[in-house]
């Protein structure tokens, strides 16, 4: 009965979002305030229905609705009632109604905040989000529909979640994700509406911003969360595996970079504009290009999602669509936007530039990487697969400018500087730089590679040119509390995403010259060393879990004589799928992480463990966690929260151009 | 100006026109497996190897000894289910005149955990095995290490090459031979090879 309800309020929700789509648009087309009217009404009734539709789906797999294909292939009666909420997105049809759901969410929080926008932008922004929801819904009502029942017959108990994704960690990855993609959707609507207007004024930009941001925010989140949990979780020890769905994340986060950044030059300068409106395309579409992918198996992937030709189809159908038309109108429109600002070569929206031109490459070479081995096939040259290697050495290619550009561009001023009187300082940063990173790596390490050095190199610089332009800017003042009140939320908030960029530069130079793994085979009571610490093999217990049994190794870490911890790495198998899964032990500490993963037993009752020594691994997700932070910092920033006058508070260097019509 | 004009609305079209160019890809990516894999080296030739025979101490095989006939190289091994059902309709492929190569894959042997390799066990298992099935194979190449298997593009067993006289790498298959298999994709190819021969 519920189940059936659920279905229910999806049709009605995608009744009411096609009414979202045409009354606006067609409103805003001929100029019909009454139909434009409709939408804030239409998106918050869209949003009531879909939630209902989830809430009915959430109910189902609590009450162990086993009449349900869905909830018997995701869930079982043993697992615990917080894992059956998350199994309405551990497959693949919940994880497409919970897309529809964020869709509805954030289309309803658009359409309560934007009240102050003209109706003609506002309807069209509706509008466009209107149409987004209408494709996923018929996509997940007639490809996917989590409500398909399995009556008259149906099993007593139900097949289990994924033992992988019964983990705190992919409790929020897939919704963070998700809120990410998503969220790029509103930034996508502002700038098909804005191009349908003919309006890409600064208004256009200063309202994209907190959206991207946002978004940003939440894939930045994602992504880092994502990594952290194949670190955990999979025990091969790595982070980051450059699969085709790891990439299909990258690749929007990549653009929304350069978007965000974008938007700033375009809010406050006027220029770039249709640079900035063709990123905001390019971010959603990169979202349904890895949907596409993802949903589709086209490609290889560690992911095992659904591969149904249909409902490739359909997403293709519906990727051609919505990136084909709005590339379309971006040809047809674009070309009649005039940027007005002038400046000069070194100035900083040329290093802004350069930053956009090097994220774009950043996302192309992933592009390349994740398609080439399918176009290569398809042109009938065989297969080809593409791998760390390729990626590993782009990326370091790129990294030197992009960390270059990043350290000198906070220092730079809009429209034109003299490079004089910016030489001694960038030595300075320069020199000091070098000495710390001499420093630091000689003095702990023995062999120091060159590409180690440079990464490093570069993340310290950012890091030192980043504290010299607070020590600048808030000495400046008479009195550095005076100086430090000065500094605005998006000042403190480029800090915070640059030196959380460092920190991961940083790491992940540092991971990967100096971890140590080593293989060993041992019986209980030997003990290995490495790296300075002894891991003594103490023995196998038993675990018994709430829904899987196993045995765990018990390893005593201990350096210098004395006992740092006492790791217990899991080997456990779900009762219900009989899957075996790989728990790591780790002890995680800013500085190192020790890790212990088990492995089989041996003949001879020896087991094979692998240990690993991982330097500095931390500040990764750290880092990632200070770039979110960043997102934060804006958001909180009054200026997109408050009114106008919050806009004129702003420090007088900035001027803004006056945007016609439309005051906030 | 007005070219320059059409000029500035043509950089505005190159995403849309990128962007249909991939999705021609993703159209036809939709009806291919991505796991059925073609190995790099179609049109090539077969890489160089000195390897030793599976049966026969001291009997070394390369690519030299494959010169002058057209003939399949069948990836195998005894740990491998589907070979086992492969192995009689090839074993018929070789009554019908079709020279078979074996290249054997030896699954997951590390040096360093297993010590020295037990080659006669694997002897008496592949005898055993070719007894109950047939054996289609004038001989099997040994290939411990896998380095012939990785170089041939090999993700696993079974797998079967299409070599011609001269070396040259025409197709490639993954997964089991069978009478479909072979009508579709290797017959053709095969009789014209034969024909050319003669």
């Amino acid at each position: 009965m519920i189940p059936e309800l659920g279905y229910i309020s999806l049709t009605i929700a995608l009744g009411l979002s096609i009414l979202l789509c045409i009354y606006p648009l067609w409103g805003a087309y001929t100029n019909n305030l009454r139909l434009m009217r409709a939408a804030p009404a239409l998106a918050l009734g869209q949003c009531v229905f879909v939630f209902l539709s989830y809430a009915a789906l959430v109910y189902a797999s609590l009450t162990d609705d086993f009449t349900l294909v869905y909830v018997a292939s995701n869930s079982s009666s043993s697992l615990p009632w917080y894992y059956k909420i998350t199994s309405t997105w551990g497959g693949h049809e919940g994880a497409m109604l919970l897309w529809v759901v964020m869709q509805a969410g954030w289309t309803a929080l658009v359409s309560i905040s934007s009240k102050s926008l003209p109706w003609p932008l506002r309807a069209r922004v509706l509008g466009v989000l209107g149409f987004l929801g209408v494709g996923f819904m018929v996509y997940t009502l007639l490809m996917s529909s989590p409500f398909e029942s399995l009556l008259p017959y149906y099993p007593v108990e139900g097949h289990d979640l994924n033992p992988l994704l019964q983990d705190p960690g992919m409790i929020i990855h897939p919704p963070l994700l998700y809120m990410g993609y998503v969220g790029l959707s509103v930034t996508f609507s502002f700038a098909i509406a804005a191009l349908l207007t003919g309006k890409l004024d600064n208004t256009w930009a200063k309202w994209s911003r907190p959206w991207t941001i946002a978004a940003w925010l939440f894939l930045t989140l994602g992504i880092a969360l994502g990594s952290w949990w194949a670190y955990s979780e999979l025990g091969w020890g790595g982070w980051w595996f450059w699969d085709p769905v790891e990439n299909a994340s990258l690749m929007p986060w990549l653009i929304a970079t350069a978007l965000l950044h974008s938007l700033a030059v375009t809010e406050k300068r006027g220029v770039f504009k249709s640079w900035t409106v063709l990123l905001a395309i390019a971010g959603f579409s990169f979202s349904l290009l890895g949907t596409f992918i993802v949903r589709s198996g086209v490609l290889v992937s560690v992911h095992a999602f659904t591969t149904d030709p249909g409902r490739g189809m359909f997403i293709l159908g519906f990727l051609a669509i919505v990136v084909g038309g709005s590339l379309a109108l971006y040809a047809m429109r674009a070309s009649k936007v005039n940027s007005a600002g002038r400046y000069r070569l070194f100035s900083r929206e040329v290093a802004l530039w350069c930053n956009n031109i090097l994220l774009c490459v950043a996302t192309l070479i992933v592009m390349l990487g994740t398609l080439l081995p399918l176009v290569h096939k398809e042109l009938g040259m065989g297969s080809i697969s593409i791998g760390e290697p390729f990626f590993n050495e782009m990326f370091s290619y790129l990294l030197v400018p992009f960390a270059f550009i990043l350290g000198i561009a906070p220092l730079l001023r809009w429209k034109q500087n003299k490079f004089n009187a910016l030489q001694s300082k960038l030595a300075l940063v320069a020199i000091i730089s070098i000495v710390i990173t001499g420093a630091w790596l000689y003095s702990s390490y023995d062999f120091v590679a060159p590409i180690t050095f440079m990464a490093v190199l570069l993340a310290v610089w950012v890091f030192v040119s980043t504290l010299f332009d607070i020590v600048e800017k808030t000495t400046k003042q008479t009195s550095i509390t005076l100086g430090l009140k000065q500094l605005t939320n998006s000042y403190w908030a480029m800090v915070s995403g640059h030196i959380g960029f460092a920190c991961v530069v940083m790491s992940v130079a540092l991971t990967s010259a100096y971890s140590v793994e080593r293989d060993v085979r041992m019986h209980p009571g030997e003990q290995v060393q490495l790296n300075g610490y002894e891991y003594h093999f103490d023995g196998i217990k038993e675990i018994i879990g709430a829904n899987y049994t196993g045995h765990a190794a018990v390893v005593s870490v201990h350096s210098e004589g004395e006992k740092v911890a006492e790791l217990h790495a899991e080997k456990r198998r779900y009762n219900v799928g009989m899957q075996f899964m790989t728990e790591a032990a780790i002890d995680a500490s800013l500085a190192r992480d020790l890790y212990v993963a088990l492995g089989e037993q041996l003949n001879d009752g020896a087991w094979a463990l692998r240990i690993y020594h991982k330097p500095y691994i931390r500040w990764m997700w750290l880092g990632g966690l200070i770039m979110a932070f960043a997102g934060l910092l804006i958001l909180l920033d009054k200026r997109y929260r408050g009114t106008s006058s919050a806009e004129q508070r702003q420090s007088g260097k900035i001027k803004t151009v006056p945007s016609a019509e439309v005051q906030l | 100006m007005s070219s320059d004009n059409k000029k500035s609305k043509l950089v505005f079209a190159v995403p849309l026109i990128i962007f249909l160019l991939l999705c021609v890809f993703l159209f036809k990516g939709l009806f291919s497996n991505p796991r059925e894999l073609q190995t790099g080296r179609l049109g090539q030739a077969v890489p160089a190897f000195t390897l030793p025979d599976l049966m026969v101490d001291d009997k070394l095989w390369s690519d030299k000894d494959l010169a002058g006939k057209v003939y399949l190289i069948n990836v195998w091994g005894t740990w491998c289910t589907t070979c086992l059902v492969e192995l009689p309709y090839l074993t018929k492929l070789r009554e019908r005149g079709v020279n078979i190569i074996g290249l054997y894959l030896e699954q997951g042997y590390d040096p360093d955990f297993d010590g020295e390799f037990n080659i006669q066990a694997l002897r008496d298992e592949v005898s055993q095995m070719l007894a109950r099935t047939g054996n289609p194979y004038q001989y099997n190449i040994f290939d411990l290490n896998r380095s012939l298997a990785f170089d041939l593009g090999v993700s696993g067993a079974p797998e079967t090459f299409l070599v011609d006289s001269k070396g040259v790498i025409l197709l490639h298959h993954t997964g089991d031979l069978n009478e479909r298999i072979w009508r579709a994709k290797f017959a053709s190819k095969f009789t014209e090879l034969k024909e050319v021969k003669l």
